[in-house]
């Protein structure tokens, strides 16, 4: 394993292509139909509310999947052929909050089978992270 | 209220989906997904030289999901860690055989935390998917 500062014009510290997203209850909704998640934490607001949390919250996986928008768009081929995630969820996404993805390249490195990329990822809503980690993604 | 798992009946290495159940990767779970998360990538629209339709690879929470319905907690249960490694994505039209194991189980400041590793593959055998989730179980009444 080989560290590289760059590979075909990717460079350590670029940034990944930033997305907003704004989630509201009909989204949570959706997602729980469509995932089949139904816990009541997300689709309740009765049951939510006489919870740790006092309200409804998105599906932290429903938060990942703006993550995968985010590294499908920037390399749909490294990330859906060999792609890692790796990530901690440190906090609620509420209806109403709007998700900001971003990240940057912290490391390139020469694997026996090809080039990777390992990109720092944070969810932010306001100011404050409710998901972070790493992706790895084949060059 | 749907049944659940109590913390205590778990065990560690315990391999809980035997035989591994079953998810069909159709046109509509793959359309409802898309359209939940607001998903419009590109090549999830186009087909493969062979002519087949990419599901996105973070359909994988849905059919790990699935898969683990048989292990949920209680209500108010969540998410902790969250691991995937995306072998290939899966085509519509594939079903794929999702197995689990309870990695670890222990208690971080009066909450129960449970480690599962999953395995997704196809109808062949191929590899699609491999995972790693930690959830905070609902408190117990």
């Amino acid at each position: 394993m080989r560290e590289l500062q760059s590979y075909q014009g990717i460079r350590v510290g670029d940034e990944l292509p930033e997305l907003s997203q704004t989630v509201d209850q009909a989204m949570i909704d959706a997602y729980a139909d469509a995932s089949g998640d139904i816990n009541p934490l997300h689709i309740d607001p009765e049951f939510a509310k006489t919870t740790f949390f006092g309200g409804t919250i998105a599906h932290g996986l429903l938060t990942l999947a703006f993550v995968s928008r985010v590294l499908s768009q920037w390399n749909w081929q490294g990330w859906a052929y060999g792609g890692e995630l790796d990530v901690v969820f440190l906090g609620p996404v509420r209806p109403g909050d709007e998700v900001r993805v971003s990240g940057a390249l912290e490391l390139i490195e020469q694997r026996a089978d090809g080039v990777y990329a390992r990109c720092s990822l944070v969810c932010h809503c306001g100011g404050k992270a409710v998901v972070k980690g790493f992706a790895v993604s084949k060059l | 209220m749907t049944s659940y798992v109590k913390y205590n009946s778990m065990t560690e290495g315990e391999e809980f989906l035997d035989p591994p159940p079953s998810f069909q990767v159709s046109k509509e779970v793959v359309k409802k997904y898309l359209q939940s998360t607001q998903d419009v990538t590109v090549q999830l629209k186009q087909t493969t030289e062979v002519g087949e339709c990419l599901a996105p690879p973070m359909l994988a929470a849905v059919y790990v999901i699935d898969a683990l319905r048989t292990r949920v907690g209680p209500p108010g249960g969540i998410h902790g860690k969250q691991q995937f490694k995306f072998h290939r994505p899966a085509y519509i039209g594939e079903t794929l055989y999702t197995s689990a194991q309870v990695l670890k189980l222990y208690e971080k400041k009066g909450r129960h935390y449970v480690e599962m590793a999953t395995q997704t593959t196809n109808q062949q055998g191929e590899l699609i998917t491999t995972g790693m989730i930690t959830r905070i179980w609902g408190q117990e009444p």
